[in-house]
């Protein structure tokens, strides 16, 4: 799929900076401001409305877990690492953030605005994969639900056709065919339910 | 009598002594170097002389004035239309001179390549010239308009009585790209579409093919980011081919720019005649400035020099501190520069040619700077957005 460019909008946007008070959080600040986003610093901890957040920037020299209210790589808002040490832990420990995007410390006169587009468009394609990862999972889980609602409705007919009719049944229901197929077992078993409370 | 006479000596003593004041005080003028870095040949070579002519004029009008406590002495370099030679350039001002502020550059290749000769130097950068935007460096002040101030009100204009259908034209480098960049998402934004993109080398006059593809393509106006010599020779052409079908005419399908004005349309002549063009400044008649570049760099010098004769080694912080505070009466008009990313608050004027100058067509003053399009709002620039066939 591919992406038409669109003029990125960003008026309006909230910043965190999670970053202890040092040139580098003027500098982002700066460029932030000059962009158009507001800016929200703070250290040690993010505050509340950090959930609510468009970006957040975090230190990835002395940052740690706790800083965080939600675990490691699971930020719901793209998330840029700010890097000074390039030490192999601390890249791992940012890695672990599922970071969308880099600055390398000192920050100068460029590079938020790249920051930022990069991030948000790696945190929306990050989301977007999850999002599939999950569907796909859930109709694998269903595989065994369409094998035993094609049998139920191939009586008499090849298991061909029963795939066909269980198809189009999704179809003219408007749901998926693991949907489709998850009510045909449903129905199948109350009727054989039924026939047993019958019999009974 | 003799008291009479006392008194006319002593007035002419005091006479004396007051004009000796104010040579000293002219003598006394702290003298601060400053760049010039404006191409004195080349394919734009109209351009960089109107905002030479507008610096040099502030330049003189400064120190001129008496009750001004500095003296600019301008420190001159030719990169003449070379790309490359502005960074060394503008590193040789810095190293033979006392000069921390350069006026100068005129395309956005130039003004990118000597942003880190600034950086290194601790200048600043006066830009007078139109742009595209997404820029903000605290070493370069951009005095002339972005695209909010030139691209978006011009599309908002041109859409409504013209069509949305443009065919986008551009010189070869980053000021046609990203203009015409930001253009695409404008005319998708108000329902158009893009019926051609195409671009030229600097300098390259051979216009036969876009001709054709205008011809083929039937848009509703053409977006010209060609620069200098290339854009003359395509509104010749465009003239020839209006002349053949009334289609083309600029009463029905304009050429418009961001960047033409006054100074240009000598070597357009009668070619240009009722196309559009956007700027923050044209020339009324009589007029101070021949064209908005003119006006620009005159009010760039206007501004620098208002900052270095309180405090002549202000450098970015101390300037940065100062557009926060302060607005300025310049020749564009009393503006404001945002501390933020640097731009200037600049009137919006969209100007038809007329004989050998614009008639404004309509004008909005104080536009605030938003250099990276973060207010755009399709919404408000085109009215309501329109229902499009989702299939």
């Amino acid at each position: 799929m591919s992406k038409v460019p669109r003029i990125p909008n960003l008026g309006g946007a909230r910043a965190f900076v999670l970053h202890r008070p040092h040139p580098t959080v003027q500098a982002i600040t700066r460029q932030l401001s000059a962009i158009g986003l507001e800016t929200v610093g703070c250290w040690p901890e993010l505050p509340a409305e950090v959930l609510a957040a468009d970006f957040v920037f975090f230190d990835a020299d002395l940052g740690f877990d706790e800083q965080f209210p939600w675990k490691p790589g699971e930020a719901p808002m793209p998330m840029v690492a700010l890097i000074g040490s390039e030490a192999p832990g601390r890249i791992e420990w940012a890695l672990s953030h599922q970071a969308d995007a880099q600055l390398l410390k000192p920050v100068g006169n460029a590079g938020v605005y790249s920051a930022l587009l990069i991030a948000r468009q790696s945190f929306e394609a990050r989301k977007l994969q999850a999002s599939e990862i999950s569907s796909l999972r859930l109709r694998v889980a269903e595989r065994q639900t369409i094998v035993r609602a094609v049998e139920a409705l191939s009586k008499g007919a090849g298991d061909g056709r029963a795939y066909a009719q269980l198809r189009s049944l999704a179809m003219s229901w408007q749901i998926s065919v693991e949907e489709a197929a998850r009510r045909i077992v449903a129905m199948t078993e109350e009727e054989g339910g039924d026939d047993q409370s019958h019999r009974a | 009598m003799v008291a009479g006479r006392q008194k006319c000596l002593v007035c002419l003593a005091l006479r004396r002594w007051l004009r000796g004041i104010v040579i000293l005080g002219i003598c006394l003028k702290r003298r601060i170097e400053i760049g010039i870095l404006y191409s004195r040949s080349g394919s734009y070579q109209l351009v960089s002389d109107a905002c030479r002519m507008g610096a040099m004029r502030a330049i003189a009008d400064i120190n001129a004035d008496r009750s001004s406590g500095i003296e600019l002495v301008p420190v001159e370099r030719d990169p003449q239309s070379n790309a490359d030679r502005y960074a060394t350039l503008c590193e040789d001002i810095f190293r033979t001179s006392s000069a921390r502020h350069v006026v100068g550059c005129v395309t956005s290749w130039s003004r990118k390549e000597t942003i880190p000769v600034l950086e290194k130097a601790g200048g600043m950068l006066w830009y007078a010239c139109p742009y595209e935007g997404f820029e903000a460096n605290e070493h370069v002040v951009y005095m002339h308009a972005c695209p909010n101030q030139h691209l978006v009100p011009l599309m908002a204009h041109v859409v409504p009585r013209f069509g949305a259908n443009g065919f986008l034209l551009g010189s070869n480098y980053i000021w046609g790209w990203e203009m015409n960049r930001v253009a695409r998402d404008l005319i998708a934004d108000a329902g158009g579409k893009v019926l051609g993109e195409r671009y030229l080398r600097i300098g390259e006059t051979d216009v036969s093919r876009l001709i054709a593809e205008i011809r083929a393509t039937r848009p509703n106006f053409i977006l010209n980011n060609l620069i200098g010599t290339s854009s003359y020779a395509f509104l010749a052409a465009y003239r020839d081919l209006a002349a053949e079908d009334v289609a083309f005419s600029p009463e029905a399908c304009p050429v418009i720019s961001c960047n033409l004005t006054e100074g240009e349309l000598p070597a357009i002549g009668e070619s240009g005649k009722g196309h559009l063009s956007v700027g923050p400044y044209f020339a009324p008649r009589p007029a101070a400035f021949a064209s908005s570049f003119e006006a620009s760099a005159y009010a760039s010098v206007q501004v620098m020099a208002d900052v270095l004769s309180r405090d002549p080694d202000a450098g970015p912080a101390e300037f940065s501190k100062v557009f926060a505070e302060q607005r300025f009466s310049t020749r564009l008009g009393p503006i404001a520069i945002d501390a933020h990313s640097q731009h200037a608050t600049l009137p919006v004027i969209i100007g038809r040619i007329a004989d050998g100058f614009f008639e404004v067509v309509s004008r909005e003053d104080e536009v605030a700077p938003d250099p990276y399009l973060s207010r755009y709002d399709p919404a408000k620039t085109f009215g309501r957005p329109r229902l499009r066939v989702v299939s």
